[in-house]
């Protein structure tokens, strides 16, 4: 019995992160679900600094582009340059399709680049994808804790 | 000083008539009165400086500011030929009349090309004050010419910025309004989804109104944003074979020709310097158009092209419930409808986007309905992109 996986949210707008709870809740009630309203505050979580130091490293990482304080890109770029959250895999969740946008993220090293759905069905079928495959196909890397 | 003329203000100086203020190249005194005499029997007030050689001449322009310039040919230093060249240095657009002796027509024909306005013998100066008038006049009428002609510059640049601030606005004011309505929509679908039956009946309605309105709006701008994308992509444009682009329209479009029993006729099309992209939107659009407004029998619809002077002139004829003439123009207008939705499907942007691909082109489109006969778009694409450049072919 794998032990509960844990998923870090980091977008500012509420009723997006409502939306990905309301998903996960159906399809994955087991799921741990934490969320950071912006780059500074996600980066702090991860790095478990501040008011997060008690926080637990994610299995996943959704991350929303358009964030205050830092950018999702340069969130992702922090991410991928520090040895201990190099390999937790990151979704970028936007609603961006520019291809620019597309390009830079998997240049950083985004593992996928997913366009956040106008309709509630389209987003609840991407969350329980996005879910299936990563917590149910893919192998992830070990914690390391 | 040398160069500096002599001051030959005439003595009547004060008159109602403005002064014309001459400048006369010559180094023969008894000449240049001469000249003077001649307007000023002509009833001309001058106001004359006298330069002798290009020192003089060049001060005498900035503190004189003639509005013509009379000289002699031949100058012990220096010849009007290069009176010309220091006018065009300066680019100054005086009139410029050659008084001078017999120069012979190599030269007269020569220095009237480097830009003389006319050539006066000094002794035909009885002809001198017409030759004047009429440079004055030729000048003046230039000048209102130029002036026409920045101004309408100006006008084009302003209206190039104003359409573009427009684009730009279209397309941020559509992607950033996507956002807010992403929420309403998810929001009021997920009302509907989790209280349907819970609230009251009229509950029920509210919210599917609320619904359908965000959905239906979320369409509309992503044909808004499909709009203003025309006018920002740019530079995709090769040599299209139009065959293959109907070929690929049509088994893009295969399933909805099926379920109508549409026949789709064409003929050879023609090769076309075009965005291939844009191209098969157009003919996909209007293919789907014939294909919604049909009218009782099933849908023929014909594709085909000819050459018409510059242009290849492509048209798509149906057999549909046709156009009153009197919307002819309204339906290319963006979000013009001529049908309740609930009659016709659609947002009313296809020949929208139809009309700003085609004019992006260098082309026309328009169309041609009896009414209730069918109707037949026409387009024109230019044989060859005024801005390609040659040699490609």
């Amino acid at each position: 019995m794998k032990s509960a996986r844990r998923l870090l949210i980091v977008d500012d707008n509420p009723a997006d992160v409502t939306l990905a709870r309301e998903a996960l809740e159906v399809c994955a009630p087991d799921c741990e679900i934490n969320s950071v309203p912006d780059g500074v505050e996600a980066l702090a979580f991860l790095n478990r600094r501040d008011k997060h130091a008690e926080a637990l490293r994610p299995d996943l990482v959704i991350l929303d582009l358009n964030l205050p304080k830092r950018g999702g890109l340069d969130v992702l770029a922090a991410m991928k340059a520090g040895p201990h959250l190099r390999r937790i895999p990151v979704i970028i969740f936007s609603t961006s399709q520019l291809g620019r946008d597309v390009a830079r993220s998997y240049e950083l090293g985004a593992n996928c680049y997913v366009c956040k759905p106008g309709n509630l069905t389209e987003f609840f079928a991407t969350m329980k994808a996005i879910e299936q495959f990563w917590f149910g196909s893919a192998t992830l890397p070990p914690r390391g804790e | 000083m040398s160069g500096v003329g002599i001051k030959l203000a005439a003595p009547s100086s004060v008159g109602p008539k403005p002064k014309l203020r001459a400048l006369l190249v010559e180094d023969n005194a008894l000449d240049a009165e001469l000249v003077l005499r001649a307007l000023r029997k002509d009833s001309f007030e001058v106001s004359a400086l006298i330069a002798q050689d290009e020192a003089g001449f060049v001060q005498a322009l900035r503190t004189h500011c003639p509005e013509v310039i009379l000289a002699d040919y031949n100058l012990p230093n220096w010849t009007g030929m290069e009176v010309l060249n220091v006018l065009r240095r300066q680019n100054l657009d005086i009139p410029m009349i050659l008084v001078s002796g017999a120069l012979g027509d190599v030269l007269a024909v020569e220095c009237i090309r480097q830009g003389a306005t006319d050539y006066v013998l000094k002794d035909a100066l009885a002809r001198l004050p017409e030759v004047i008038r009429r440079a004055l006049k030729e000048k003046y009428e230039r000048s209102l010419r130029h002036q026409a002609e920045e101004n309408l510059a100006k006008k084009v640049d302003e209206l190039a910025r104003s359409n573009a601030d427009l684009e730009q606005f279209a397309y941020v004011a559509s992607h950033d309004l996507q956002e807010p309505l992403r929420m309403v929509a998810a929001y009021t679908q997920l009302l509907s989804e989790r209280y349907k039956g819970k609230l009251d009946e009229n509950a029920d309605k509210f919210i599917g109104y609320a619904s359908e309105g965000a959905l239906r709006m979320q369409v509309l701008i992503q044909d808004l944003l499909a709009f203003s994308r025309v006018g920002r992509a740019n530079g995709n444009c090769a040599n299209v074979d139009c065959n293959a682009v109907m070929e690929e329209v049509l088994k893009t479009m295969a399933p909805a020709i099926q379920e109508s029993a549409a026949v789709v006729k064409r003929t050879n099309l023609p090769s076309i310097w075009a965005d291939r992209t844009q191209m098969s939107q157009v003919l996909q659009n209007l293919i789907g158009n014939a294909l919604k407004f049909r009218g009782k029998e099933p849908p023929v619809i014909s594709v085909q092209a000819e050459k018409a002077d510059q242009h290849w002139r492509f048209s798509v004829r149906d057999n549909g419930i046709g156009i009153a003439p009197e919307f002819a123009e309204n339906i290319f207008v963006v979000f013009q409808r001529l049908h309740a939705r609930t009659e016709y499907p659609g947002n009313g942007i296809g020949l929208a986007i139809c009309k700003k691909i085609i004019e992006r082109a260098g082309g026309k489109i328009w169309v041609e309905s009896e009414g209730s006969g069918g109707s037949t778009f026409k387009f024109t694409i230019p044989v060859q992109s005024p801005d390609r450049k040659d040699g490609m072919a």
